[in-house]
């Protein structure tokens, strides 16, 4: 003997069929994930929100994101809008305060000097830095043989005249 | 908030109706539904058989997309490598591994089967020194899961 279709033989109400794997109600904006799971997207969405790092079904633990679950359209569903592009409101955003990040500098004060501290933990950045060529937010230099090109090397050469003749005063002082 | 309870509700009343084999939900003192009390019998034919525990549920606002608070209560602590004998239980599925498909029902299912796994009753052999340097929250515990035998 065979089933009628759309009866479940199963000791479970049907209708338990199509809850929500999150809030155990009948799915609202159903969506199926790959893996054939089915969750409101509210559900769903609040879960990947709630561990970006680790985009898991909670089900079978098998891949999941926004797009690797199809929307369910039923007949009786009011308006044919994919439930994923009406998100639930999400937090809204906040604006911490910085860390200081002087503080490291500031235990450098020793006694006489705020200003001559800073200076010289400072110093060891900008050094660094145009040394080893660690600042990639500089345009690129110009090819050789542009006239662009020899007004860089000339403006560099002053700067590096300038830049000696202060460390020069610094030492000398 | 709503959300959380609503669901509460409906595995309290999972819980009452279709409880799984070894459980019980304690409806008698149970006064909110932020936490109750589930009743666990050790299964037959296993170390545990004939004892009853005390499990101890607690639910935070954030619940289902947080596991609860679970932990053992009472004085009848289960002697087991996964058991501190403060109740604090060392169960993946409490902390990294929670996913809000999972319930209270899965939640004694999987305490159970810990259980009924056990070869030897003993306590975990830094029972002495977590006893006395934990937080009263097992969440607020960093577990290390490494023992998947028992």
């Amino acid at each position: 003997m065979t089933d009628e279709p759309g009866t479940s033989n199963s000791s479970q109400p049907s209708s338990t069929q199509f809850e929500c794997n999150i809030c155990l109600d009948t799915a609202k904006d159903a969506v199926i994930s790959y893996c054939g799971h089915l969750f409101c997207w509210p559900c769903l969405h609040q879960w990947l929100e709630t561990r970006p790092n680790r985009q898991e079904c909670p089900v079978c633990k098998a891949g999941i994101g926004k797009d690797k679950v199809v929307p369910l359209y039923g007949r009786g569903s009011s308006n044919n809008v994919d439930p994923r592009e009406k998100l639930p409101p999400r937090p809204q955003a906040q604006r911490p305060a910085a860390e200081n990040r002087n503080m490291g500098w500031n235990g450098l004060n020793l006694g006489d000097g705020f200003q001559m501290s800073f200076g010289i933990g400072a110093f060891p950045f900008g050094f660094f830095g145009s040394m080893f060529n660690v600042n990639d937010g500089r345009p690129r230099t110009p090819p050789p043989d542009t006239p662009q090109y020899q007004d860089e090397q000339v403006i560099s050469k002053v700067f590096l005249f300038v830049a000696i003749f202060m460390m020069f005063w610094l030492f000398v002082s | 908030m709503a959300f959380s309870q609503k669901r509460i509700q409906k595995e309290i009343l999972t819980m009452t109706t279709s409880p799984p084999p070894g459980t019980r939900l304690v409806t008698e003192t149970m006064q909110t539904t932020k936490e109750f009390l589930v009743e666990v019998h050790g299964a037959q034919g296993t170390l545990f058989a004939g004892e009853q525990f005390k499990l101890l549920f607690k639910f935070g606002d954030r619940y289902p997309f947080e596991s609860p608070q679970v932990m053992f209560v009472g004085d009848h602590i289960p002697e087991h490598p996964h058991v501190y004998s403060n109740g604090h239980i060392c169960l993946s599925i409490l902390t990294d591994d929670w996913s809000p498909a999972l319930s209270v029902e899965s939640v004694c299912l999987s305490i159970l089967s810990m259980l009924s796994s056990c070869t030897e009753k003993k306590r975990p052999p830094d029972n002495a020194f977590y006893i006395r340097t934990c937080s009263s929250n097992p969440k607020d515990t960093r577990w290390w899961y490494h023992d998947d035998k028992v």
